[in-house]
């Protein structure tokens, strides 16, 4: 098992590093980039453009950029072959190593390989620093809907699956349909409308935090306000987190509660289950013994590749309720042609894709005992 | 037949106390979109404590589903149980009793074993679990006296060295293995009636031999009554002391085997062991029963087995023939057929001959190398 998630994870390096030439050369090819936003101000002019150009490093070709981000080759190191790829002279690091050995070694500290995705180009702050605050945020938004999400989902399926063609069972088929029509933008505004409207005016419209009593959340004095006030933060956070949580999570629900409801329906026809009733055992241990977990089979394996949705969901999601998590900081990028905080969160966001799928496989070797590595 | 559901009828008496398992006029009715299949139509039979019955029939003939009714093992709906059915098991009418007794029922003094081997265990649990869980639910022993008995009772069906067996899951087996697998678990709670359906078809023709001969001991050894579901005569000759013969959902001869087998009364038995290529009957034109099993929705008016019989005359296209005792034997020989009753007299003994004929036939061929 170790052995078979070692060499996944070691099959995973070339599968990276061809997102990372990917998501370069997309960006690349969009049109725009950073210094789009000086085109519209008469005030700029060619000069001041050059000078923000060489002080990004955008004079560079293309390759040497892509190296220098990477971490391959050096930043102060300007030779070039053909003046457009990097001289091996750029790969060497301060150190005389190569410089993407890890920093010890190398003594270079630039690039992706060393953990730095460069500045933020409209605020100038450390792309790691801009991660790492919204991060946290999208982890107690995305982990909290991943354990409703499956809870949900895998209750409405088996109890469906159960009474199936119930009165619960048609109630649950007619929500799914719903539910995976909706878009989540039209969704997350008619929730608001809803609970925050002057109608009932129950739950808070956006944010993480009661911005009236806490301080932002992340910043040094909301720390101090929770340390203080915990039990109240924490309800605070709850009080938020509702609208943006459910609207995340009905379109997942509503299509995986009918894939457990038909993957258990099949498994409760099985010649096993036949077998179970015939030993005596009683209803109870037949579906949730012998039936569910044949049934979760299929179900890990489809939730894995799922797993990125959290993602890809909370950047709607988070925009509507103006959540201070990576989808709204990835929009964000996105409006001020911000690419060096676009590159590090697309490159997160695939990186966890992979490691999704591979937690997938894991869980399905772990409750599948024909599988082996 | 159309009371009120709300009412159940009321319970006949027991059986005597030697016979263990009294089907008395089992209907199991399937409601299909179709319309409804008769699966089972006015079965009874008994067996009594530690014999063994075979029932025989071709595919599709209720076998399974009669089985499973007794171990109220089918859905309902779309299955559809006569109010007027019982079904007697140990003193005790278990057709109609909650399901909740049932239970305690199945799995430890009624077992059974499926003609699918390679489906019936669960993928996903080891050996040891899917039989302890069986024995620890029952006999309400610890985890470790239920891990001594699964492995003796794997042990008791020939597994070698069944400590690791235990430990292995079902894909790790073989066909005839999981199948042995099975039976363990049937035993393992050492039941007073086993039901096997067709325990060998699924296997390779070794295997057969060797399941066959191994619930011939175990049944020997334990004084369990055996009900042996199967398609073969053969089987039914080295296995069973009774027979029923079971034709579109209904019960068409019975008697011991050596009546049924040496002297078959109803034409549709006959026409069965016609058609078994034997030793003697080898080289020679094996007969099969023409035409093919009626379907369930377009059942004949009357004999189910006249628009193949070759005996058929107007009353078996008039009348439907009751399950008649036969002329001359004890009371557990009948045979559904109108050649049993006074009607029929005169071509029975054309029939009989004829059917002796056709078993002869095969005999002569083999003894003249033509
Ligand atoms: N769940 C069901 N729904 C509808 N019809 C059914 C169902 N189960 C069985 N039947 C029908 O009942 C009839 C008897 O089936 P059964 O399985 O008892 O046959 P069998 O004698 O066991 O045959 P085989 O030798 O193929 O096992 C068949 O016509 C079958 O199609
Ligand atoms: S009743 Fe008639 S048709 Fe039916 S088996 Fe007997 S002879 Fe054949
Ligand atoms: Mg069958």
């Amino acid at each position: 098992m170790i052995k078979y998630i070692v060499r996944r994870t070691i099959q995973a390096i070339p599968v990276l590093f061809g997102i990372t030439i990917v998501v370069y050369g997309i960006l690349l090819a969009a049109p725009g980039g950073p210094t789009a936003k000086f085109a519209q101000n008469p005030r700029i002019t060619q000069e001041m453009k050059e000078d923000f150009k060489r002080a990004w490093g955008l004079d560079q070709p293309v390759p040497v950029q892509y190296c220098r981000w990477m971490g391959f080759c050096s930043k102060e190191v300007d030779a070039k072959i053909l003046g457009v790829l990097p001289a091996p002279a750029a790969f060497i690091g301060p150190k005389g190593w190569p410089n993407l050995l890890p920093t010890p070694l190398s003594g270079a500290s630039n690039g992706v390989l060393h953990g730095d995705f460069g500045f933020s180009i409209s605020t100038g702050e450390l792309v790691n620093k801009a991660i790492s605050r919204a991060a946290l945020p999208t982890l107690i938004l995305a982990s909290s809907a991943l354990v409703v999400w499956l809870v949900v989902a895998i209750l409405i399926g088996v109890y469906a699956a159960i009474h199936r063609y119930s009165l619960f069972d048609q109630a649950a088929t007619v929500f799914a349909y719903v539910g995976y029509a909706m878009p989540t933008f039209w969704l997350g505004i008619m929730l608001i409308f809803l609970f925050s409207g002057p109608g009932l005016n129950i739950l808070p419209a956006g944010g993480m935090t009661e911005t009236r009593v806490s301080p932002p959340f992340g910043s040094d004095d909301y720390w101090v306000y929770f340390g203080a006030n915990t039990v109240a933060a924490i309800l605070d956070i709850g009080k938020h987190l509702i609208l943006p949580l459910f609207t995340l999570v009905v379109v997942s629900i509503a299509g995986d509660s009918r894939f457990v409801r038909a993957s258990m329906l099949e498994a409760l026809g099985q010649d096993y289950v036949r077998t179970a009733k015939a030993k005596g055992l009683p209803a109870r241990t037949v579906t949730f013994k012998h039936a569910l977990r044949n049934a979760m089979l299929p179900v890990v394996t489809n939730i894995g590749l799922e797993l990125p949705l959290l993602f890809t969901g909370a950047i709607v999601t988070e925009t509507i309720f103006s959540w201070p998590g990576m989808g709204r900081l990835t929009i964000q990028a996105i409006n001020s042609f911000d690419y060096p905080v676009l590159m590090g969160i697309l490159l997160i966001a695939a990186t966890l894709t992979v490691f999704a799928n591979l937690l997938a496989d894991v869980a399905y070797a772990v409750v599948d005992p024909r599988i082996t590595y | 037949m159309t009371e009120t559901l709300s009412a159940p009828a009321p319970l006949g008496s027991p059986p005597a106390h030697e016979v263990l398992l009294d089907v008395r006029d089992m209907k199991t009715h399937f409601k299909v979109l179709d319309g409804i299949v008769p699966a089972v139509d006015g079965v009874s039979f008994s067996l009594g404590r530690g014999q063994t019955l075979g029932i025989v029939g071709e595919s599709g003939s209720g076998k399974s589903v009669t089985a499973l009714t007794i171990m109220r093992l089918l859905d309902i709906p779309p299955a559809v149980i006569g109010a007027e059915s019982e079904v007697w098991f140990d003193g005790r009418e278990i057709l109609h009793m909650p399901l909740d007794s049932m239970r305690r029922i199945r799995g430890k003094d009624m077992a059974m074993i499926f003609q699918e081997p390679l489906t019936s265990l669960n993928p996903v649990l080891s050996i040891g679990e899917q039989i302890g869980e069986q024995v620890r639910l029952h006999l309400k022993v610890s985890r470790h006296e239920a891990r001594d008995r699964s492995i003796e009772s794997l042990r008791s069906v020939g597994i070698p060295s069944p400590e690791a067996r235990i430990k292995q899951f079902p894909h790790e087996m073989s066909g005839g293995m999981r199948q042995r697998v099975m039976i363990a678990m049937a035993l393992s709670c050492e039941p007073k009636l086993l039901i096997a359906d067709e325990p060998t078809t699924a296997l390779d023709v070794t295997i057969q031999a060797q399941i066959l001969e191994l619930l011939k001991v175990i049944q020997q050894r334990t004084g369990s009554a055996l009900l042996l579901i199967t398609h073969d005569l053969g089987v039914v000759a080295e296995m069973v002391d009774h027979v029923v013969v079971m034709y579109a959902g209904q019960v068409v001869e019975q008697g011991t085997a050596n009546e049924v087998m040496l002297e078959p009364k109803a034409p549709y038995t006959m026409g069965l062991l016609e058609s078994i290529p034997t030793a003697e009957k080898r080289g020679g034109r094996l007969s099969v029963i023409k035409g093919v099993v009626p379907s369930p929705f377009h059942l004949p008016p009357a004999c189910r087995f006249e628009p193949r019989c070759p005996y058929a005359w107007d009353l078996c296209h008039e009348v439907a023939p009751e399950l008649y005792p036969v002329v001359g034997s004890g009371s557990g020989r009948r045979a559904r057929c109108h050649l049993h009753q006074a009607a029929g007299e005169s071509r029975r003994v054309a029939a009989l001959e004829l059917h002796a004929d056709a078993m002869r036939v095969g005999r002569g061929l083999k003894e003249d190398p033509a």
